[in-house]
């Protein structure tokens, strides 16, 4: 059986998440006034985000609670999507892909009260730990639409718990549900329920958040049924097209803005794959821009590696370049129109990217641990687009993001503690503003734990929380810093780690100095120094072992000459910038200038 | 406290300052004058002794002065607040910085987040001192270095600073070391400001309270001159009350603690207007009520399930983007209000309506105030549809320019206007909607089983379309919709909170622990009532916990039970939590650990007046003061210790009673009916010739000297004996015959 069978736009090698705009229709399309085509807007957009809050509210896995790393929304019958919660850029049109895995082999089978579970990410998946809770929903006994969520769940299985960069393939990340019914015509199969909670490491946790999942997708089917009741089958179709159209066509006017042409992005490079150290790991990228369409071609990145950081590309390269275009064409802050999101988001954005590659791996290639490699993507397209969008675009971003697990066992309860930690990125310098510090990059949009929290939940005692000591790359408008943690553990722990240090560092663009490299460290300034890779799996730490883990700070933006002379002022007096730039003032390296300056 | 129960209430808006008089016989005046907006004092003090020379009292039997205040609100809201320094532990300067490391936008790179861009206390005042305790237990790891403390004291006196926060990382496990550097830091910077943060809130989460403490400095000086100015002026006229202000948690706080901690004060308004919605349902016997405040700008919804004040989650306890650990009623605040700007997009193919949050403001306002407004608002909408009168917009104290309203909603291009300025109307009713069902779905609450309190100057138009957009099940209109946040403050009880983390898991909690720290909480209450000279019989001591499944990352607030602290204490915690986590998220865990987080201990002096007006069947005078400036008296007849009107037979006036009064005039107003603008015949009325019982039928207008009540075709219902008017849909078709507008 092939499993990798993404299909491609007829008669192309392109990618898509949006099957396009709609040639044939199952409803009868209706004139709508403006009042109705607002008010089903604002009710279809409030519903999305209903169901959001239902799922992190009560869910278990700090990962959906936390960091919100869930999807929600109502979707038509091929997965094009009517609205999406707002909760993580991690899933902006992740479920189109899960509803085309589902329907490969349930299409025609759908029953009202079926509830699918799904989470294989060589059919759509955004990865494995991303659960899929499908709900076909149904007008006049025909089906016409799904209500869709997916969120991290704590533990799926396999090899490792937590964080596994150095799982061999995809069986070793954790148990595949490949299109499976929980419930089929509103009866729960038991037998599966046992099954899906079997042979994980945190089954109740699991079962709340599938129960929450579900609850959520319920609300939706609930929502959307009110809605038709109200205003008729065919007007609200008809207005969730149009509002497609509107996206579409915001999308494509900001495209047609840019100057067509192919824009390169200089190579980028991951420090390795988790195991084969030294070896870094190609991204290559360049946008091709042709009228209203936009194609991300990601070809001449490296092939697939035998370790878990392959990246699926229905449910996790998609939504990355859709981000990546989204955010730097329609980015709310510069147009102060917030455009709903929804299919049309999708249909002028296309990826080119050949089978075989980290970015389209085929099977079995592990796939789990893919964060650092798909946050690289709109790093890419943003340095890529500097010279036509200078406007729209930031200095190097951290972009990788470092993921942390500790745990270790307590012998007083006879169990484990486990703590996943998502260290904050930070950005490079932007037009006319510095760069922020210290806050959730790109793709990534989670909180942090308290300090407090940490301590007295865990083994662990903080000795800092703050930005990086080294002064801010320069520039007319300053890199964003990152920050430095310091643990000590109070007790052995085991560590696992998934990050990137940014062998390569952040680039500076337009004359901006290249951001700073990011560090994990074992006892800093003692004898015991020594200094970990951004990857690792389970190290085994003494207690009162001190770890300080840096993350990379973002380029500068535009020549350091140019910088405001007030702002100068204020970076020396808010440390920033040290008390005396030539000589860097703490013995920083000489700064770097970036290749792409003009 | 004074023994005597003469209270005045004191609204300060952005226009105009209401007054609101209520006497030991229930009795109550109101006075409303323009906001003296350099000095809000001066009006409010001319506005108190008016009402109490209205009254024929002297000011020294007032008994208390109860205000709401926007003065902390407005210096956060326009960034104008003190020069602020922080003091911290070292390693954590950047927790400010950091926050919570979440950007509000996510497709977003050139967002600006306020803490970094604009920050409280910038990075450069944020001192480091070397000390720490340790989290669980409170032992000191590190003494406290004082010279580090006068150091920084030094450094932020050289560079200026007004005021000074001092927070500690483990703080609220012991306080102590922040209250040396307090001490320490006051004797370099005399006169500067300092606060500590587990003075403003001494629970766990670094972030959150330090940033509470950074803002209660930021706030800090000018509104504590402001309401020292103000106790001193009150003084100086003979009222020997004092002051005391609405706080965030909708209870009343006296000036003395609300100077130190004016970060207590910035939801002041909204908690007012919730506390009036929820009188406003209990005196006609309705419990469950959502209040739908609605002002020229924004609206603020609250919800109120029998009769119980909500709390907002943590996660939401954030104001112009700073997130704050202190009480706060559950209400949501929308930009939707009556000068919410209308305008026309193109999406795709086809064209979409949408209203806010854009404001045409106070000045010039919308164009139907004639003021040189141009774009339509909400109230050029109500304007074209009949809804506003020129014969009596605003009691007739303004002109209504009928025709720049015309003007302004035909800009948006539709075939006609009337439709134009229906869809407005439909299109903000329904983000009213959806954010009132948020706030109670969400949580388990129907909106089904709920009335909408429809108050604020603009309330009253919507009330009913909210209703029916939700399906809820009447809408209360209360007497003086456009004087609901002066009640409410009339109708509000002391209350002072004390909390202290204490994170015990159920099954190993240190229960000894637990009884001591809910003593001291109580002592602390008690303390904070005598202040006050509350008498004992009217002190309550309210016991809640915050409690999270151990594993969790949130918790629920529940009651907690009075007595002794044992297993079934416990027990009786858990079970309660189990409850509320059923309720807000549709499933609970009974099988699963429970974690008591925080222990919270409210002392409530039972102050509140009963606001409702008394009256025996005559005819109702509801006319707040006309013109501004005068005041009136409320002429109804007393009873004198009359108990609140019984619930059950409020909630069913009765229907042989009713009758149906002719209306003042009849006018063509249109109706959004089944999907069209259509004319009808209105019966308008004036809400001062209303009397208890009479029944009043839609399409109706009924209108006051600061709100009008609009009642869509298919909605009617009675007035209360109170003066609250209480619309229901009728089930079945409502069509009348009409035209098309």
């Amino acid at each position: 059986m092939s499993k990798n069978l993404v299909p491609t736009l007829p008669g192309t090698d392109l990618y898509c998440t949006s099957p396009g705009a709609y040639t044939e229709r199952y409803w009868a399309p209706v004139d709508l006034d403006p009042i109705t085509l607002s008010v089903i807007g604002g009710a279809l957009d409030a519903t999305a985000k209903e169901m959001a809050q239902v799922l992190y509210r009560m869910s278990y896995s700090t990962l959906i609670r936390e960091s919100e790393d869930l999807g929600a929304g109502l979707f038509d019958i091929v997965g094009r999507e009517f609205c999406e919660s707002d909760s993580t850029p991690m899933h902006i049109g992740s479920l189109p892909g899960y509803i085309r895995g589902i329907n490969r082999k349930l299409a025609g089978t759908y029953q009202p009260g079926d509830v699918i579970l799904h989470n294989d990410p060589y059919h759509g998946a955004a990865h494995s730990p991303d659960y899929g809770v499908l709900i076909p929903i149904f007008h006049e006994g025909r089906h016409v639409a799904f209500a869709a969520a997916t969120g991290h769940l704590s533990d799926v299985g396999g090899a490792s718990p937590g964080l596994s960069v150095d799982a061999i393939d995809v069986y070793a990340e954790g148990k595949i549900l490949d299109s499976v019914r929980l419930e089929r015509a509103g009866v729960r199969n038991e037998d599966l329920w046992e099954h899906v909670l079997g042979n994980v490491r945190a089954p109740s946790q699991n079962a709340g958040d599938i129960e929450a999942m579900i609850s959520c997708c319920r609300l939706g089917v609930r929502r959307w049924e009110e809605l038709v009741a109200k205003y008729g089958f065919d007007t609200v179709m008809s207005a969730a097209e149009a509002w497609m159209d509107h996206s579409e066509s915001k999308l494509r006017q900001a495209i047609s803005a840019v100057p067509d042409g192919v824009y390169q992005a200089p190579a980028g490079f991951l420090d390795d794959d988790g195991k084969n150290r030294g070896v870094p790991v190609r991204i290559a990228t360049s946008v091709q821009v042709r009228g209203d369409e936009i194609i991300i071609d990601l070809t001449g990145s490296n092939e697939a590696v035998n370790t878990a950081i392959n990246a699926p590309l229905e449910g996790s390269v998609l939504p990355t370049v859709n981000f990546a275009v989204r955010t730097l064409l329609l980015d709310e802050a510069i147009t102060g129109e917030a455009v709903p999101q929804n299919d049309g988001i999708f249909r002028a954005v296309k990826l080119r990217v050949p089978v075989g590659t980290i970015y389209n791996p085929s099977f079995p290639h592990a796939c789990s641990s893919r964060f650092p490699v798909i946050n690289r993507i709109p790093d890419q397209v943003n340095l890529a687009l500097a010279e036509v969008l200078p406007n729209h675009v930031t200095g190097g971003n951290s972009a990788s993001l470092q993921a942390l697990s500790y745990s270790g066992y307590d012998p007083a309860t006879g169990e484990y503690w486990i703590y996943v930690e998502v260290a904050e990125g930070s950005y490079g310098g932007r037009s006319g503003k510095d760069g922020l510090d210290s806050i959730d990059n790109l793709m990534s949009n989670t909180r942090n734990t308290p300090i407090e929290e940490v301590e007295l939940r865990l083994p662990m005692r903080s000795h800092g929380y703050g930005l990086r000591p080294e002064p801010a790359a320069r520039g007319q408008w300053r890199g964003g810093l990152g920050t430095r943690r310091v643990w000590e553990f109070l007790a052995p722990v085991i560590v696992s780690a998934s990050g990137d240090f940014r062998t390569d560092p952040p680039r500076g663009i337009f004359g901006g100095e290249d951001g700073r490299r990011g560090r994990i460290i074992v006892d800093h300034g003692t004898p015991n120094e020594r200094e970990l890779n951004s990857k690792f799996a389970g190290l085994s730490l003494p207690a009162e072992t001190v770890l300080t883990i840096e993350v990379p700070n973002g380029a500068g933006y535009g020549d350091p000459a140019r910088r405001d002379e007030t702002a100068r002022q204020n970076d020396i007096f808010d440390g920033f910038a040290p008390t005396d730039p030539e000589t860097g003032g703490r013995g920083t390296p000489a700064p770097t200038t970036s290749p792409i300056s003009h | 406290m004074s023994a005597s129960s003469l209270r005045v209430g004191v609204d300060v808006g952005g226009t105009f300052t209401d007054v609101v008089l209520h006497d030991e016989h229930r009795r109550w005046w109101v006075h409303k004058l323009p906001t003296s907006t350099h000095d809000p004092a001066e009006a409010i003090l001319a506005g108190v002794l008016a009402v109490i020379a209205k009254a024929g009292r002297q000011a020294s039997e007032l008994g208390a002065l109860l205000h709401g205040t926007t003065v902390a609100t407005n210096l956060l809201i326009e960034r104008d607040g003190s020069k602020v320094g922080v003091v911290t532990t070292e390693g954590f300067a950047d927790v400010l910085h950091i926050a919570r490391k979440k950007r509000p936008l996510n497709f977003s790179s050139y967002l600006d987040v306020p803490w970094q861009s604009d920050p409280i206390a910038r990075r450069g005042l944020r001192e480091q001192v070397r000390e720490r305790v340790d989290t669980r237990t409170g032992a000191v790891l590190e003494p406290l270095i004082e010279d580090d403390v006068r150091a920084a004291g030094r450094r932020l006196r050289e560079q200026g600073v007004e005021s000074v926060a001092v927070c500690f990382l483990a703080s609220f496990a012991n306080p102590e070391h922040e209250n040396r550097a307090r001490a320490l830091l006051e004797q370099e910077l005399p006169g500067v400001f300092v606060t500590t943060s587990t003075e403003c809130t001494p629970l766990y989460r670094e972030y959150e309270r330090f940033n509470t403490a950074a803002v209660n400095a930021y706030v800090g000086p000018r509104t504590g001159t402001y309401l020292r100015n103000l106790t001193e002026a009150v003084a100086a006229e003979g009222i020997h009350a004092g002051v005391r202000l609405m706080s965030s948690g909708g209870g009343t706080i006296s000036a003395e603690v609300a100077a130190r901690q004016p970060v207590q004060l910035l939801m002041s308004g909204p908690a007012a207007g919730v506390i009036a919605g929820r009188r406003t349902g209990q005196d006609v016997g309705r419990p469950n009520v959502i209040t739908l405040d609605v002002g020229g700008t924004s609206t603020d919804i609250g919800v109120v399930p029998g009769g119980e004040l909500r709390y907002k989650h943590l996660l939401d306890t954030r104001i112009c983007g700073e997130s704050l650990m202190v009480s706060m009623l559950d209400v949501e605040t929308i930009g939707a209000g009556g000068g919410s700007i209308a305008s026309v997009k193109q999406a795709g193919g086809s064209s979409v309506l949408s209203v806010g949050p854009r404001s045409a403001g106070a000045y010039p306002g919308p164009a139907c105030y004639g003021r040189g407004g141009t774009e339509p608002t909400a109230s050029d909408a109500m304007a074209v549809l009949g809804w506003l009168r020129p014969e009596t917009f605003a009691g007739g104290a303004m002109t209504l320019d009928l025709e720049a309203a015309q003007k302004a909603v035909a800009t948006l291009g539709f075939a006609d206007t009337a439709t134009a300025a229906a869809g407005i109307v439909t299109v903000l009713v329904n983000a009213m909607a959806s954010t009132t069902r948020i706030l109670s779905e969400r949580k388990g609450l129907d909106p089904r089983d709920y009335a909408i309190v429809a108050q604020g100057g603009a309330g009253p138009a919507f009330g009913c379309a909210v209703a029916e957009a939700l399906g809820a099940d009447s809408v209360l209109i209360p007497a003086h919709p456009g004087l609901a946040s002066a009640f409410g403050l009339l109708g509000s009880d002391l209350r002072y909170e004390v909390q202290a983390t204490v994170w015990q898991r159920q099954g190993e909690a240190d229960l000894t622990k637990l009884a001591k720290t809910l003593a001291e909480l109580e002592n602390q209450a008690h303390a904070s009532l005598d202040a006050d000279q509350v008498p004992a019989e009217l002190k309550q001591i309210e016991r809640s916990a915050d409690v999270r499944y151990a594993g969790q990352g949130y918790e629920l607030r529940v009651p907690a039970p009075d007595g002794e602290v044992d297993a079934a204490w416990m027990g009786e915690v858990a079970k309660a939590f189990h409850l509320r986590h059923q309720q807000t998220y549709g499933r609970s865990f009974p099988e699963q650990e429970v974690q008591v987080v925080n222990l919270c201990v409210a002392g409530v002096g039972k102050v509140a007046a009963h606001t409702a007006p008394q009256t025996a069947g005559s005819k109702l005078d509801l006319a707040p003061a006309l013109p501004p400036g005068a005041t009136r008296h409320a002429e109804a007849k007393v009873e004198t210790g009359a108990a609140p009107v019984a619930a059950a037979a409020a909630a069913q006036p009765p229907t042989t009673d009713q009758r149906t009064p002719a209306p003042a005039t009849t006018v063509n107003a249109t109706w959004w009916v089944d999907g069209s603008a259509v004319s009808l015949p209105t019966a308008v009325h004036n809400r001062d010739e209303l009397e208890p019982g009479d029944l009043i039928t839609g399409p109706a207008l009924v209108e006051q000297m600061d709100s009008t009540v609009v009642v869509p075709p298919g909605f009617a219902g009675p007035v209360h004996p109170d003066g609250t008017l209480e619309l229901r849909l009728s089930p079945g078709p409502h069509q009348t015959e009409g035209k098309h507008a």
